[in-house]
């Protein structure tokens, strides 16, 4: 754990947030806790309640934790620290509506193999909610991976450091599931402060999660195709048990006492429609099967990713299905001169992306932001801002990121709006949300500097990009470009090239780079599907391809630096300023230098 | 349509009887002695010129004697008749590796088609190629009665051979044994040739530059050697005072594509790596055959202006990017000969599929290619581009006699081969499958 | 932004890829005075065909065009049904599930991608039905899908929901992994049962006595509840055992990818013993060497037309093995297995006239009307006859010539397939991708990656 030191150097009149284990109270001698007040009252501010017209000028008035009033004409309590929000705005504190955040096991800890299945061992470098899940639930009757009982609460960890990004991003709360898995595990929703776990929890649980993304390892289910049979099995075998179980209630006599399963137990809530049930569904045809599964087993579905839910408009409304929209939006990847261009497809889905929200709302539908898998925090906001381009008001979008996740996920009665009795979770922005800055968040009545993230740690970008790569089989060598998005540890794409076109399935990516996905491949004998296992490190990937029938290949590839700018054949980009040559293996990016070795080559140029 | 089935009546061949037996290549049966035959009453598709509806075509020694619509048979010639069939040359396929695999799955035994290493400029597919493979008689039966075989892999690959598919030892089948170079350039954007193998444990794209930077140097300098080593023999030939080279049949194998004699077949699909390896082969003064060509079309002018033919294998591929028309591939060797680029199209498969080659014409002819040009492109220009335009690829007097009597249009699926000729001698139409198929079509 | 592509708007007609054609969707269409060939009744010269509701409605010379159709000369053209590929892998997220060696759980349908250009590209070669199987990774594989291909619709609208369910098999090198044991042994990793093929035997004996016990307990549970017992729990469903006791009950095809006469007999004997027939088995390469059997056991066989060689167990194989079979009565078909064969199955078709002196009609039913009957839907389609679905392609000329292309696809009476629309399409796919770079450009705040 560590303490903020640079809290020291505030000046405004917030108290730091100390973030600290019992250990350090005792370290201070006499005092477990910090006797210090919690009354906090923003004034001179413009204030979104969400739950009324805007108010241009007004206060919030903040006590242990939760508002006691907020309005134009509010009193400030004697003893409140008076923040002055000339200038500023409030918000409601925004809510992440689908993360991971908050979870995590000891760092460094590694791979603790408890529980069944404990393969999938995760080192360092591994998030530590993948660390968390890598444990897996204790006496399980099903493997790791297909642990419906698995919670979010036991998995929580207060990390000020990891809260750094999202606060800065104005995010308070967030509903956190399990990061891997098929039945992934029962989320809470949690607020991103406190100094435990418990004091993080708002509400749990509040909803099973299911992904279909098929393990890396090897055994069942290792492809989507039973990914959805083990899904269903399992479904029955719930609802199977439900009735033995009532039935041995009713009348034990003469019955052999059934098993006692918790993983189906878990189930129980989410096939009474009691508990909703999230399913991980971004294409048309992903969010088509998350439903046709939900109608199967009459479950209380929500959507979450989304990125095509425009084309499923017209369910989602009749099947009353509310998405939780991924704010991670495809980024353009570097270019690169031997890769094949990307296709139509991919270009339309990455400048309609900010359109789908707006489209949704014309529909009907009901949604709420999630953050997708995102790395680099500063998204979160430019994005949501983006999604006028659809139509979306500024309205809609801060309900969006605030009330509408509440309601979806049943914390609407103590959060996402600023009204007297609900959390004091606040977000403070100097200027508009989307083109401003936030300042400061609140969470649970405690203030919060906000404060640019640091340079993305690079976790989304592991493996996204264009790969040029050599497939070496027993046909020879084949030249494919590969272009991969990373979602979190999902990866989708395409394939062109020497072996045809296609769309990658059952992709995923752990924390270390291992990679695994399939792909059709054309070969003289057929159409076949590959699969591919490898390894990214830095710029380069390599791994063994396995098609059925065929002995094992290999494959190896790259992807551009980002120092090489234009690569062997492209022509240097044009710069601002002029005339400054761009080789291979030495670059500029945004006229900011990045290699010492341009910078000697300007020096030479200079001279 | 009546198909006729391919007895030989009144047979020109003795069928020797084969063991059944499952080893590789009992199934080939030799060819007929050579000697004077005339095929009387065909429709004569020479290629070269105009067809002859009702002619006669005479083969002697191995040789094409006369071709012509009012043709005498010589007194002595076996006579036979091709009423109602055409005749047309055998076709060449040159982009295959027949003979040097038998099963590509699952028995190595049978493969010999990569050597170990990357520089093997003395590899040479006429060593390795087995003539009782069963594809050579399942391929000539259709009308193929010549291929170029050739070994792939690493950089210099090997010595493609040029065979006829009849003959029970590899100098009978050879045509010219030793008839172009392989050389497979390294790809930089796609981690250089063999960057498989030789990159180091932590790579990075710069290695994947730097691997094929090391790889394209030591393959000029292999060729500067070589055409050193060529010079200083040529001297020492000349003046016995200068110092005895040693020999080297590693460069001495490059001497002849490094004087131009020996074409080199440069394995490329994509626009750059055409571009590289025409550049590459001028640099080092080779003679260049792209073989492959996917991408010809869009540097069609380049090709046309540096004179360098195309061997295309593309035509059946699937379009390599999502986007691309669906015929893309089919249209090829349409675009290419709007642009005056010479080419040959090719199935490109490695033995068992080489029968599947006028299909391949066939459906360049079905996407813009013109009928004739669709012929020629498997028979004439295959042999011109590979230095035997002379002597083989058309019916005419002077030329080998390879020569197919068909039912009907040689490119055609349902047509089937009633007589064939190579290098003048009658061939049995038996194979692998003509024999399973009698030993089974009847079983009750 | 514009929207080339969408006929429809806000609803659930998808854009699938840039390559969608805005369907044409008349109420009717009238192909005049092409040769028909129907595959089933003779080749019909100068002919008309009325295509109405879905339906060829009238075949004949001279016919009228009702209102609103659409008229197309078809002079010097010919018309043939679409079509049907009994073996494809096209449009499936996942092909295979080869954990375990019995996975009857899993379906096709689970994981269909109806936005696979493939389908474009097979349209295009005149195939207007699929039957999109599970890989052969694993002796019991899983259930398949027949589907049409309705180019940019929902994959529910192309479910060929007429077509009985079927299941995949598979036997020999690939279920045995006998090409990739050594690199498993090198790498540490246990092989999986069967690793030979007298494994493959034991495989489906233990499935379908399972099957068939699990059956047992479900006919126990349903007398007793018919009796009138109450408080009963049934049994438990299994997922796995479910589909194979529809295989029992002969409400469920299997077709069994089998290469080696041997092990093809062998299946149609634990087939008899279970009291099933086996639908069809695929490649079959060796098939003609039991040919009687295989026609005695009531199976049909999908075969390649030349394919061979490529692997030990094809090394036997021989272009006339579909002559052979059709002469010994079993219902034979050419199939693909390939998303570059499945655009030249004419082709295939032609080489059975060569190869074994099949008859137009004979070649032309190894890729239509045998399909059908393999399939289970040959009353909807594989010939052209009133009352079938119109499931009709126009020719440039005879399909078994080379020199052919297919000019029009049509399913269900819509054109999913157009030469000429499809020139104008690229023209607009160029200006969309010009529009989309421009304005992936334009766009500040998306910075590259990483």
């Amino acid at each position: 754990m560590q303490i903020r030191g640079f809290l020291a150097g505030m000046t405004l009149a917030c108290a730091a947030a100390i973030v600290a284990p019992p250990s350090i109270g005792a370290q201070l001698g006499v005092q477990r806790e910090r006797n210090a007040p919690s009354v906090y009252a923003i004034t001179n501010a413009k204030i979104i309640t969400v739950a009324g017209p805007a108010i241009d000028r007004g206060t919030v008035v903040v006590r242990n934790g939760i508002v006691t009033a907020v309005g134009a004409t509010v009193a400030v309590p004697g003893d409140a620290r008076v923040i002055d929000g000339n200038g500023l705005t409030v918000y409601p504190g925004l809510i992440d509506a689908n993360s991971s955040l908050g979870l995590g096991g000891d760092a460094g800890a590694g791979a603790a193999a408890g529980g069944r299945g404990g393969r999938g061992a995760v080192g360092r470098g591994a998030t530590p909610a993948q660390q968390a899940t890598a444990a897996g639930a204790p006496n399980s009757l099903h493997p790791l991976g297909l642990q419906p009982e698995l919670t979010a609460v036991d998995l929580l960890h207060p990390d000020a450091e990891a809260f750094a990004g999202p606060q800065s991003a104005g995010i308070t709360a967030a509903q956190s599931a399990p990061a891997t898995g098929i039945f992934r595990g029962l989320a809470a929703v949690v607020n991103l402060g406190g100094s435990s776990a418990q004091a993080m929890i708002v509400k749990a649980p509040v909803a099973e999660h299911i992904g279909f993304t098929p393990q890396r390892g090897g055994g069942y289910p290792n492809s989507l195709l039973g990914v959805f049979s083990a899904l269903r099995q399992m479904l029955l075998d719930a609802q199977h048990y439900g009735a033995e179980q009532a039935a041995y209630a009713k009348n034990p006599r003469g019955l052999h006492r059934p098993e006692i399963d918790p993983s189906l137990d878990a189930l129980q809530p989410a096939l009474s429609r009691q508990m909703p049930v999230v399913m991980e569904a971004s294409s048309e045809r992903e969010i088509e099967r998350a439903l046709d599964l939900a109608k199967e087993f009459n479950l209380r579905v929500i959507i979450a990713g989304g990125d095509e839910a425009d084309k499923v408009a017209a369910r989602l409304k009749a099947e009353n299905v509310p998405v939780l929209i991924s704010l991670n939006f495809p980024r353009r990847p570097q270019a690169s001169p031997d890769a094949d261009p990307e296709p139509i497809r991919v270009l339309r889905a990455r400048v309609e992306a900010p359109k789908l929200a707006g489209k949704l709302a014309q529909a009907g539908v009901k949604f709420a932001f999630e953050d997708g898998g995102m790395s680099n925090w500063a998204d979160f906001l430019a994005n949501a801002g983006r999604t006028s381009e659809g139509g979306l008001s500024a309205d809609q979008t801060i309900r969006a990121l605030t009330l509408s996740p509440a309601e979806i996920l049943g914390v609407s009665d103590r959060l996402g709006t600023i009204e007297a009795g609900k959390i004091a979770n606040l977000t403070v922005t100097r200027g508009d949300l989307f083109t401003g800055r936030v300042t400061q968040v609140f969470v649970d009545g405690t203030p919060i500097e906000a404060h640019a993230p640091a340079a993305a740690n690079g976790a989304g970008s592991l493996a996204s990009g264009t790969w040029t790569i050599t497939v070496t089989s027993d046909e020879g060598e084949k030249s494919v470009t590969l272009a991969l998005q990373q979602v979190g540890d999902q990866l989708r794409g395409t394939i062109q090239g020497a072996l045809g076109s296609s769309q990658i399935s059952n992709g995923s990516i752990g924390a270390n780079g291992e990679l695994q996905f399939t792909a059709s491949v054309t070969l003289a004998a057929g159409t076949e599907e590959a699969r591919f296992t490898g390894t990214i490190t830095g710029n380069v990937v390599r791994g063994t391809v396995a098609v059925v029938g065929h002995p094992q290949g290999t494959f190896i590839g790259t992807r551009p630096d980002a120092a090489q700018g234009g690569g062997r054949r492209g022509r240097p980009p044009q710069l601002p300023g002029g005339g400054w040559r761009v080789e291979g293996g030495g670059g500029i990016r945004d006229g900011r230098p990045l290699t010492q070795r341009w910078l000697l080559r300007r020096i030479g140029e200079l001279i | 349509m009546q198909i006729r089935r391919t007895l030989a009546a009144g047979s020109l061949c003795v069928l020797p009887a084969f063991s059944l037996g499952a080893q590789l290549g009992s199934f080939n049966p030799p060819p007929g002695p050579q000697g004077t035959f005339a095929i009387r009453g065909g429709h004569i598709v020479t290629v070269t010129g105009a067809d002859i509806p009702n002619g006669t075509v005479v083969i002697s020694g191995g040789k094409i004697t006369a071709v012509g619509a009012n043709v005498q048979a010589p007194p002595n010639a076996q006579v036979i008749d091709a009423g109602g069939l055409m005749v047309y040359p055998g076709m060449i396929e040159t982009g295959s590796s027949v003979g040097l695999s038998e099963i590509g799955q699952g028995a190595v035994a049978t493969v010999d088609i990569q050597e170990v290493g990357s520089f093997n400029p003395n590899a040479q597919a006429f060593f390795g190629i087995d003539p009782h493979s069963a594809h050579v008689g399942v391929a000539r039966v259709v009308g193929i009665t010549t291929v170029v075989s050739r070994p792939t892999g690493g950089i210099m690959s090997g010595q493609a051979a040029l065979i006829n598919l009849a003959g029970d030892t590899p100098p009978k089948m050879a045509v010219v044994p030793r008839v172009a170079l392989v050389i497979e350039l390294p790809r930089s954007g796609f981690g250089g040739r063999g960057f498989a193998r030789a990159a180091a444990q932590q790579g990075s794209p710069a290695d994947a530059s730097r691997t094929r930077q090391l790889q394209m140097d030591s393959l000029r300098s292999m060729l500067r050697d070589a055409e050193a080593y060529g010079k200083a023999q040529s001297a020492y030939a000349k003046d016995k005072t200068l110092p005895r080279p040693a020999h080297d049949v590693v460069l001495e194998s490059m001497l002849p594509a490094l004087g131009g004699q020996m074409p080199v077949i440069f394995p490329a699909d994509r626009a750059n790596d055409i571009r590289d390896a025409v550049t590459f082969a001028e640099e080092m003064h080779l003679k260049p055959i792209i073989m492959g060509g996917q991408e010809a079309p869009t540097v069609a002018a380049f090709l046309k202006q540096h004179s360098v033919p195309v061997i295309v294998t593309a035509v059946m591929h699937l379009p390599s990017r999502e986007d691309d028309p669906y015929d893309i591939n089919y249209t090829i060797p349409a675009k290419l000969a709007a642009a005056g680029v010479q080419f040959a199209i090719s199935t490109g498969d490695r033995g068992s599929e080489i029968r599947t080659l006028p299909y391949n014409a066939g459906m360049a002819a079905a996407n813009g290619l013109s009928k004739t040009d669709a012929l020629k492109s498997v028979t004439l220009w295959p042999a011109q581009i590979f230095g035997v335009g002379d002597r083989m690829g058309s019916i005419d007097v002077g030329k080998m006699a390879n020569i197919v009597v068909t039912t009907g249009d040689i490119l055609e699926a349902k047509t089937d081969t009633k007589y064939l000729f190579i290098d003048g001698r009658p061939i049995p139409l038996d194979t692998k499958h003509t024999q399973l198929n009698a030993q089974f079509k009847d079983r009750p | 932004m514009r929207r080339l592509f969408l006929a429809a708007t806000i609803a659930s007609a998808a854009t699938a890829t840039a390559q969608q054609p805005a369907t044409m969707k008349p109420g009717a269409t009238l192909i005049k005075n092409a040769t028909v060939l129907t595959v089933t009744k003779g080749k019909l010269e100068n002919t008309d065909l009325l295509l109405q509701n879905g339906k060829i409605a009238q075949i004949g010379k001279n016919l009228t065009a009702p209102a609103g159709a659409q008229v197309i000369d078809a002079t010097g053209k010919y018309v043939m049904p679409g079509i049907i590929d009994p073996h494809s892998h096209s449009m499936a997220d996942a092909i295979n599930e080869g954990s375990l060696s019995v996975t009857s759980m899993v379906r096709i349908d689970d994981v269909l991608n109806p936005t696979d250009v493939n389908i474009y590209r097979q349209l295009a070669g005149g195939v207007t039905s699929i039957n999109v199987l599970h890989g052969s990774a694993n002796t019991i594989g899983g259930q398949n899908a027949v589907v049409k291909l309705k180019w940019g619709r929902p994959v529910d609208e192309m479910i060929f929901k007429a077509a009985p369910p079927g299941i995949k098999f598979a036997l020999g090198e690939n279920v045995t992994q006998k090409n990739s044991q050594q690199a498993a042994q090198a790498q540490g990793r246990p092989l999986r049962y069967p690793a030979t093929r007298m494994g493959q035997e034991e495989v489906l004996r233990d499935a379908f006595t399972r099957a068939r016990d699990y059956k047992a307990t479900w006919d126990d549970y349903n007398a007793r509840i018919a009796k009138g017992e109450k408080n009963l729990v049934p049994p438990e469903h299994n997922l796995e055992l479910d589909p194979l006791v529809e295989v029992l009950e002969g409400k469920r095809f299997v077709h069994a990818h089998s290469y080696r006469a041997d092990e093809m007999l062998m299946l149609l004997n634990v087939a008899k013993e279970f009291g099933f027939t086996v639908k069809t088995l695929q490649h079959g390469l060796e098939g003609y060497k039991i040919a009687s059997e295989i026609s005695q056991a009531g199976t049909g066989l999908s075969s390649f037309a030349d394919e061979w060689s490529y692997k030990v167990e094809a090394y036997d194989a021989i272009p006339y093995n579909v002559a052979i079979l059709m002469h010994h009565g079993v219902v034979a078909t050419v199939n693909s297995d390939s998303d570059e064969r499945a655009r030249r199955l004419n082709i295939d078709a032609a080489k059975m006239m060569r190869y074994g002196g099949l008859t137009e009609d004979e070649a032309l039913k190894t890729i239509t009307y045998n399909g059908a009957v393999q399939l289970g839907v040959q009353d909807h389609v594989g010939s052209i006859e009133i009352g079938k679905d119109a499931d009709v392609v126009i020719w440039s000329g005879d399909p078994l010539s080379v020199y052919s292309s297919a000019e029009t696809t049509f399913i269900d009476g819509e054109i999913f397939f157009d030469k000429k629309r499809d020139l104008t399409m690229r023209d607009q796919m160029a200006k969309e991708r010009a529009a989309l770079e421009a304005a992936d450009r334009g766009r500040r705040a998306t910075p590259v990656i990483p």
